[in-house]
């Protein structure tokens, strides 16, 4: 399974992407100067986590954006962010952030700091 | 003695026979049925001039024709009956005049009336006078009513009839004022009872029901000797004055609690000078007690020196709109003060000023200020969590690169593990370190600086560094700035953190064109503008929101973010403002303006 880890801090990147490759999955990640969408089409990942709070680009227009579209829309997304608390923002949160409906939710959210067991049980629900 | 009753009588009957007739005071003439004149009297003669060979209508009216009707006529128709009328006719000067005519008929034994005897009195005067006495009575500008000892309407001139209608007959108490009996305080009826002219006040209603405020007089009309029978009431229509009276209460009681309840002092001296208003706002904020008198010398003492001169000599209002006024304690108050001229048809009434307090506005203002600052930190706090949150995910990262590195023996990654331990310990107290100075509000501290010198010492520090990273820096500075009350160390952190981040952004930026920093100093309308402007990567829309407000950074692996919100405290204690233009891939300009009205303060140090 190949995951695409999106997130502004370098260090944030190399820590995930590390340790999902110690547990033998394949990850890539996106140069930030470089639209997502082509990215995405480039490295075709099974599973996208990605940030919410990014300075330079909003992690939740990112989102929307590959929500209504059909190419990306299956894809399965996890946010992840320094909002809390992690067990209500699904839905709750997420609608406090967009409320369009046709908008669904993520498959997943992570709460920083991150948990890397709390991370390979979401990974591995996904694969699933 | 019967001889001479006899004698006596005679004579008496010669002379009645011969003088009466023309002694008599009535013009008398004899008349036949065909009009003709037989004969008439010495006053007819005087009065209406020659009658021989007249008939009547000639003699009397000057008429060439029977008059219509005739009263003559009327009499010689009807066996012994006499006819008294009111004629009108000429004198013998063609004077009209108007006489009571007496007509009687002589009937002889065969009772066959052959003549007509017409007796006539002049009332012309008497016409003359009633006619005035009337027109007196119509024209007088009030009610003219006459009545009677029963109370009774007898007659009233033709302002009355106008406004009351036909109430001749009526009991003035009940036409009036629709009693049933007579007014417990009855002018009429004291005039009626003493004789004396009396006045009072009624309110009575009109012909078409509206309500007619009254100002009587009363006075007795004798028509026989003792007793008055009847009063002559003179009424004047009073109903407009009384509204206005009404009115002016209104508007004084109105303006009386305006004064009174308004949140501005005001005060007013007559053309005297001498003081006619001081609202309880106003003795507030001298400092007064509710009954001290305070006089204009005292007024003069408290407004600004001279300004009441001013206020007199200047036709429009005078207005300050910063001042102070000194408090009969000696304290001075910042007040908002206007001051104006009466005048009524060019005369001078006096002088009236207003006051507003502006403690409260000033104290407003240092509250907003720091609620300002205080929303700040709090704003921060969202970003805040999410800065934290990298920095220790950061940490989690580096633990986790050195432990597995060292279960697997990959030296490669220790390495990394420990670079990233590293980098963001230190980046975590950095944080703290600025966080806490920024939350604590450290109190600047402000002495006269110049701001030449606080620039050029940013540009040098910072000249050095720019060169090696290929950016040129350039220090520009517009005519003489005066000395300014500022805190020197601040001002020079906050150009530090404006100049360091537009070096910054020139190292961002794409282009290999060579990157500039414009530091600008100049002075526009009292307000002392630092500019720094930089032509490097600039920010996108996004970028910029977040700019002053949110923990965040785009300089990667460098910085806290936390430069600009120091920036932003630092100005606003100065009463500043900070202002920001940026586009992507243009370039941006930071500009801080301090109004010199509003710098702080030098506190009065005795150690100094």
């Amino acid at each position: 399974m190949k995951i695409m880890i999106i997130d502004d801090e370098p260090d944030i990147r190399t820590y995930l992407m590390t340790a999902l490759e110690d547990e033998g999955y394949d990850t890539c990640t996106v140069d930030e100067e470089k639209p997502v969408e082509t990215e995405i089409r480039l490295n075709k990942p099974d599973l996208i986590i990605l940030d919410i709070m990014m300075p330079k680009r909003s992690g939740i227009s990112i989102y929307k954006e590959l929500r209504s579209v059909d190419e990306f829309k299956n894809i399965p997304i996890v946010l992840l962010s320094g909002m809390s608390p992690a067990k209500d923002f699904i839905p709750e949160g997420f609608r406090g952030l967009v409320d369009d409906e046709s908008i669904s939710v993520p498959d997943g959210f992570l709460e920083k700091p991150v948990q890397l067991p709390v991370l390979l049980h979401l990974v591995e629900k996904i694969r699933k | 003695m019967k001889k001479k009753h006899l004698i006596v009588s005679y004579e008496l009957e010669q002379w009645i026979n011969e003088k009466l007739f023309h002694i008599v005071p009535m013009a008398i003439s004899i008349i036949d049925r065909d009009y003709n004149m037989v004969y008439a009297n010495e006053v007819f003669r005087e009065k209406f001039g020659d009658w021989q060979g007249k008939k009547c209508h000639e003699a009397y009216k000057r008429k060439s024709d029977v008059c219509i009707p005739c009263v003559g006529e009327d009499v010689f128709g009807k066996r012994g009956v006499c006819h008294v009328g009111e004629q009108i006719g000429y004198d013998k000067k063609g004077r009209l005049i108007r006489y009571i005519s007496h007509v009687v008929p002589i009937v002889d034994e065969k009772g066959v009336i052959h003549f007509l005897l017409d007796m006539t009195t002049d009332v012309t005067e008497v016409e003359k006078i009633r006619k005035e006495r009337q027109l007196l009575f119509d024209q007088v500008p009030c009610n003219m009513l006459i009545i009677d000892k029963s109370f009774r309407i007898k007659s009233i001139n033709q302002r009355a009839y106008d406004m009351f209608g036909k109430i001749e007959g009526k009991h003035c108490y009940e036409i009036l004022k629709g009693l049933k009996n007579k007014c417990h305080h009855c002018t009429a009826g004291n005039s009626l009872s003493d004789g004396q002219i009396h006045t009072g006040y009624s309110k009575v209603k009109d012909k078409n029901g509206n309500t007619v405020h009254l100002q009587l007089t009363t006075m007795p009309l004798n028509m026989e000797d003792g007793d008055v029978d009847h009063v002559l009431e003179m009424a004047v229509d009073v109903t407009y004055i009384m509204e206005l009276e009404d009115e002016l209460k209104v508007a004084r009681n109105f303006r009386k609690s305006m004064i009174s309840s308004s949140l501005e002092g005001i005060i007013a001296v007559d053309k005297k000078n001498a003081m006619t208003i001081i609202n309880p706002t106003a003795r507030q904020l001298f400092l007064l007690n509710d009954n001290e008198e305070v006089s204009t010398e005292d007024l003069e003492q408290i407004l600004p020196e001279g300004f009441m001169k001013e206020v007199f000599s200047t036709e429009e209002h005078l207005r300050m709109p910063e001042t102070e006024i000194t408090d009969m304690e000696g304290n001075k108050i910042p007040v908002h003060l206007t001051g104006t001229k009466l005048m009524v048809d060019g005369k001078y009434l006096g002088m009236a000023f207003w006051l507003h307090d502006l403690r409260k506005i000033k104290n407003l203002e240092a509250a907003k200020l720091e609620a300002e600052r205080l929303a700040a930190v709090g704003q921060t706090v969202a970003g805040l969590a999410h800065g934290v949150k990298n920095l220790l995910t950061g940490l989690e990262g580096g633990m986790y690169m050195l432990n597995s590195g060292i279960k697997k023996g990959a030296i490669e990654r220790v390495k990394t593990g420990m670079e990233m331990l590293t980098r963001n310990i230190n980046r975590v107290s950095t944080f703290v370190r600025e966080f806490l100075s920024f939350s604590k509000g450290r109190k600047i501290e402000v002495k006269v600086s110049d701001p030449v010198s606080i620039a050029k010492e940013v540009v040098d520090l910072y000249t050095t560094r720019a060169n090696e990273q290929g950016v040129e820096i350039i220090f520009e500075h517009q005519g003489k700035i005066d000395l300014a009350p500022m805190d020197y160390e601040s001002m020079h952190e906050c150009l530090t953190n404006l100049v360091g981040n537009a070096i910054d952004a020139c190292q961002m930026s794409d282009e290999d064109k060579g990157c500039h920093v414009w530091v600008r100093l100049f002075e526009q309308e009292d307000k002392i503008v630092f500019e720094v402007v930089d032509d490097g990567c600039g920010m996108d829309y996004n970028v910029k929101k977040k700019v002053f407000t949110n923990f965040f950074t785009t300089k990667g692996l460098g910085g806290t973010g936390l430069g600009l919100l120091m920036t932003k405290k630092i100005i606003q204690e100065h009463g500043g403002t900070i202002e920001m233009e940026s586009e992507k891939g243009k370039g941006s300009t930071f500009r801080i303006i301090l109004a010199r009205k509003y710098l702080p303060k030098i506190a009065e140090n005795p150690l100094n």
